[in-house]
């Protein structure tokens, strides 16, 4: 049977002032239920990629398909959360909840009612009716997890869905994202920077390359759950993406210095998880 | 949650009572009032001669009494009309070329300049020719107060729409909104609080300049009666008038624009 969600050979240019080519060639099955996550160094498409699965921006060539049919702009089964929360400021925490229903054209009771459900899983009961300029950075991912899950989808895209969260509450917010995926069954593609994070969530491990971004090998995390991210295999396979990622990086200094462009900052992030796995290994 | 007792600090008999009837919101009243009193003061005791400046107190009888005086109210009523059809004639064109100038790149670098170069014309000075084309009555007046009303409400609503997060459009893709839905419940209130804000200020500048027409073409509205009052000698009117000018002004702006900033503000 064909997977839930495929990639076939999917590539992208950008049209700018230089040819900017951003994927290539990308090819990847997501089965149902599935939870994957992409990562790979910043800038390079992986956030493209999740654009082009969830219907917004369209390959150049190659194509990506749900359920066997081409996706060709936003599907009504693929939902998304966003890096920054995405939220309408001016409605309240229960309309920003039903605003998927309310553009499927759902009677406004069976909105409130389903929303409400949903607000009540990610813990936001009660608040119902404040702003999204009157919650915290944990808070407003978790309405976006809610308006997201609300309209039923079989796919939730999540973009970066914790780095714009303080540590201690994206810990906490990961570990209900892993409950709500076991509960509910849906197929969920995180694109992240943070290893640890798509290791203590995913199934499957996609890792890109530095621009053009190809698949540069595909990890199956086969750890029981909930995940101990101080088991050693948990430890090993950080180890080994480390690596291969920190190949990555160093292609692309080189690469940027025979260029001679100073684009390196691009490359902190990356530096970053890599100290931390470090840091991981001597404790 | 227990909310802990705060420490009562110990204030002041003013501040204590300021604060209880929330009295602090009408301090503006005190220097209002003064002036009110210097005014009467010198007119009063002829510092000023009462044929340049009347006294305060008779300006408020001759208001009180015109406000009760059908013609006179009729007067200000048709200034107000002006300035409404004016305004709303400045909107319907601005919000439209707005939103398209905000969100498309090569139509902004088309049209805006073209509006820059039209706003740096100083708008009263085609006042003669508009009386030429049109007669000096309210069609001259409507355009004039439209072309001026329209300069804040294109900029304002043009910087609203480039402050849109894109990612907000996303989210109205994502979500399977039409282009319907996602102008009036995406960008509508995204560019709303920037587009009352140019609403007010073509407001503020329509009273300027529907009151200049009407004093410089003496046809009809309140403007023409100050033109009258004051070339009568009557000054007691020509205040009077200003001052229910003002009262009116302030009323509107508190009941229409007050209102849409109080619900912008519970968000923003």
């Amino acid at each position: 049977m064909a997977p839930h969600v495929e990639l076939d050979h999917v590539t992208k240019f950008y049209e700018a002032q230089e040819q900017l080519h951003a994927l290539h060639e990308v090819s990847f099955g997501i089965e149902r239920g599935e939870f994957v996550s992409i990562v790979g160094p910043s800038g390079c498409g992986k956030s493209t990629l999740l654009k082009i699965m969830a219907g917004l921006d369209s390959p150049s060539s190659g194509e990506v398909r749900f359920q066997g049919g081409s996706v060709r702009g936003p599907q009504s089964k693929i939902s998304m959360v966003f890096q920054a929360f995405g939220l309408f400021p001016w409605r309240t925490v229960l309309e920003n909840a039903a605003y998927g229903l309310e553009m499927r054209k759902i009677p406004k009771r069976e909105r409130v009612e389903i929303s409400s459900q949903y607000l009540e899983m990610v813990g936001l009961e009660g608040y119902e009716h404040m702003y999204p300029k009157q919650l915290s950075g944990g808070m407003k991912q978790r309405l976006g997890i809610a308006r997201a899950l609300a309209v039923d989808p079989e796919v939730v895209l999540m973009d970066e869905a914790f780095s714009a969260i303080d540590e201690v509450t994206a810990d906490i917010l990961r570990e209900e994202v892993a409950e709500i995926h076991k509960d509910l069954g849906k197929t969920f593609v995180l694109v992240t920077h943070n290893l640890s994070e798509a290791l203590e969530l995913s199934d499957k491990v996609v890792v890109l390359s530095s621009r053009p971004a190809k698949v540069k090998k595909i990890f199956s995390v086969e750890l029981e759950r909930p995940r101990d991210r101080a088991h050693s295999s948990f430890i090993h396979m950080h180890k080994d993406i480390l690596h291969l990622m920190k190949e990555e990086l160093e292609n692309t200094i080189i690469r940027h210095k025979l260029r001679g462009i100073s684009e390196l900052h691009n490359l902190h992030d990356m530096e970053a998880t890599r100290k931390e796995g470090l840091k991981k290994e001597e404790s | 949650m227990s909310v802990e007792k705060q420490k009562v600090l110990p204030l002041s008999l003013t501040s204590r009572v300021l604060t209880k009837h929330r009295l602090v919101n009408y301090l503006w009243v005190i220097p209002l009032g003064l002036g009110f009193a210097v005014w009467e003061l010198i007119t009063r005791f002829s510092l000023v001669p009462n044929s340049n400046l009347p006294q305060f107190s008779s300006v408020l009888f001759v208001l009180l009494s015109s406000l009760q005086d059908p013609a006179f109210l009729l007067r200000i009523a048709h200034s107000f009309l002006t300035l409404a059809c004016g305004l709303t004639l400045a909107f319907s064109f601005a919000l439209p070329l707005a939103f398209i100038s905000g969100s498309k790149n090569r139509f902004d670098l088309t049209l805006t300049p073209l509006v820059m170069l039209a706003g740096a014309l100083p708008d009263l000075s085609f006042l003669p020719l508009l009386v030429l084309w049109f007669g000096p009555g309210s069609v001259a007046a409507v355009i004039m107060a439209s072309v001026a009303a329209f300069f804040p409400i294109y900029f304002t609503v043009r910087e609203g729409t480039k402050n849109i997060p894109r990612e907000l459009f996303h989210v109205t893709s994502i979500f399977g909104s039409n282009r319907i839905s996602t102008f009036t419940k995406m960008v509508l209130p995204a560019i709303s609080p920037y587009m009352f804000s140019g609403l007010r200020l073509a407001y503020d500048f329509d009273w300027e300049i529907i009151i200049a027409i009407e004093i410089a073409t003496s046809v009809a509205g309140i403007g023409s009666f100050i033109q009258g009052s004051v070339s009568a000698g009557s000054l007691e009117n020509g205040f009077a008038a200003i001052l229910a000018i003002a009262l009116v002004a302030i009323i509107v702006d508190r009941a229409f624009f007050g209102t849409l900033e109080s619900w912008a503000k519970k968000w923003t």
